[in-house]
């Protein structure tokens, strides 16, 4: 649940980079670090010390400035995906505002997709939160693969797989590239603030 | 397409799986292109071919091996420790960020350094019951049975713990251990100890409870049954949160307001009781700002 600090007008909300292992939440979050460093407020913190796969989450502070006379911070946070990660998974997701949801677009990786957004709603519930109410934006991931003639789903079944009833808006990227990443970001910001401006009453 | 491109792709496929980190994927590839091999003769007379991708075979079930042997959640560094610490404790009073940061520790599998932080917070007294049970969590994860007996052991020579508190912590032992597949012998709790520090009459006695069912006999919840999860417990009186958006709730359950149909749920029983609302709070700061917490003093008898 986001800090609302009347006082000094600061708000601070954490978003969830969520989705199977492997799907490129990390490097989401790689890519946002470069490229909007001027709003990082202090370095990516990556707790995976095993080679690149993250064991336990990736941290990363941004700074959006002032929004409606309130100073917005934001706390970008990847999980697990391994499935055995579900205790950490469930840590992560504690006081959540928003999630983004990583698909891989790769055909091998449907199941892997399905399970993983059936484990979101899973320990959102736990949290006390429903999937349907929680700002979401889904991001299928990993389409620069088809260049190399890779089979990947089809931008439709994924998003009948996944959003036939969430009907959350969704974005096409390839976070290697950057592609798709910001436009993902700025539309789950964009949900989550709405969100927050309707819990905390928040005016100017 | 021709079976020389057909293997092209999947070797192609195989190999940016494996880049991916997909090894599952990219060895069922590797398995499918030693298949189409073997099936045309003119393939698999060529063992520079047929070795090459048992190769890959090799090296991406090495890959998969190193990854099932290394350990799940290593060790961190201090810094990272204190960083976890600080990201996943919302609670503001003093004693539950406590046990909220050492509990996130666990959570993370960094057991050591939890169990140093338990064992600090029972030398201070903070919430004794739960962080003795924490530390016995630890030792379960860490499968180190014989550390928790020795441990149960000296709760049973200390005056830290009441007789019943004992008793809990015994079962407690047992059933943690068994989920670990570990049976143990431990001692019994034989005679009751004298109790530590200047525990009040009453308090001794009164059973954990890890959430509460009221059921409303009158007022605007009337026959409803509202379930609660205890957030804390100082002998009979217990501490649940309330969220923001169940404001109605809180309102009406006013201090002094009597709840005559009280179910508690304890580890080891369920009992009805009754009880009264003995105060409410707003949290005003932090994660759960906002949201209310009451005290719920539950009759003793």
């Amino acid at each position: 649940m986001a800090i609302f600090n009347a006082k000094d007008r600061i708000i601070e909300c954490k978003l969830v980079y969520y989705g199977p292992g492997r799907g490129g939440k990390t490097t989401n979050l790689e890519y946002i670090f470069k490229a909007f460093n001027k709003n990082t407020s202090a370095e990516m913190v990556s707790i995976n010390t095993m080679g690149d796969r993250t064991l336990f989450f990736d941290f990363l502070p941004i700074g959006l400035g002032k929004i409606r006379g309130c100073e917005v911070k934001i706390q970008l946070y990847t999980v697990p995906g391994q499935t055995r990660y579900r205790s950490t998974r469930k840590m992560v997701l504690k006081g959540v505002d928003g999630v983004v949801f990583v698909a891989d677009s790769l055909e091998v990786r449907r199941k892997a997709n399905i399970l993983s957004l059936r484990d979101l709603a899973d320990n959102l519930k736990d949290e006390g939160k429903n999937i349907f109410q929680v700002p979401l934006v889904l991001q299928y991931n990993k389409r620069d693969l088809a260049e190399q003639g890779i089979p990947l789903l089809p931008v439709e079944i994924i998003d009948l797989d996944l959003n036939s009833k969430l009907k959350a808006p969704y974005f096409s990227a390839s976070a290697l590239k950057g592609q798709g990443v910001g436009a993902t970001l700025k539309h789950a910001l964009l949900v989550t603030l709405r969100q927050l401006q309707k819990e905390l009453q928040w005016t100017r | 397409m021709s079976e020389k491109e057909s293997i092209k792709t999947l070797l192609k496929e195989a190999e940016i799986y494996r880049t991916q980190g997909l090894l599952a994927d990219s060895k069922a590839k590797y398995v499918e292109v030693l298949t189409l091999i073997g099936k045309n003769p003119a393939f698999s007379k060529n063992q520079k071919l047929v070795d090459g991708v048992k190769g890959k075979i090799r090296a991406v079930d090495k890959s998969l091996h190193e990854l099932k042997e290394r350990p799940d959640k290593p060790e961190l560094t201090q810094d990272m420790q204190s960083l976890i610490k600080k990201l996943f404790t919302f609670s503001q009073t003093k004693e539950a960020a406590a046990i909220e940061g050492a509990v996130a520790l666990a959570k993370f599998g960094q057991y050591d350094k939890a169990l140093h932080e338990f064992h600090l917070l029972l030398e201070q007294g903070i919430l004794p019951l739960v962080t003795a049970k924490n530390i016995v969590r630890c030792y379960g994860a860490l499968k180190k049975p014989e550390a928790a007996v020795e441990q149960f052991t000296k709760w049973l020579s200390r005056d830290t713990f009441s007789f019943d508190e004992l008793k809990q912590l015994r079962s407690f032992i047992i059933g943690v251990l068994k989920k670990e597949g570990i049976v143990v012998r431990l001692p019994e709790v034989a005679a009751r100890p004298k109790r530590a520090a200047a525990a009040k009459k009453g308090q001794e006695t009164f059973l954990e409870i890890s959430a509460i069912s009221i059921h409303f006999q009158g007022g605007p919840f009337q026959s409803q049954d509202l379930d609660f999860e205890v957030q804390f417990q100082s002998a009979n009186t217990v501490t649940v949160h309330v969220p923001s958006t169940r404001k109605e709730v809180a309102e009406f359950l006013a201090p002094g307001t009597r709840l005559d149909d009280i179910q508690c749920y304890s580890p080891i029983t369920v009992f009805r009781s009754s009880g009264t609302v003995a105060g409410t709070a707003t949290i005003k700061h932090g994660p759960k700002q906002g949201d209310f917490t009451l005290d719920i003093s539950i009759d003793a008898d």
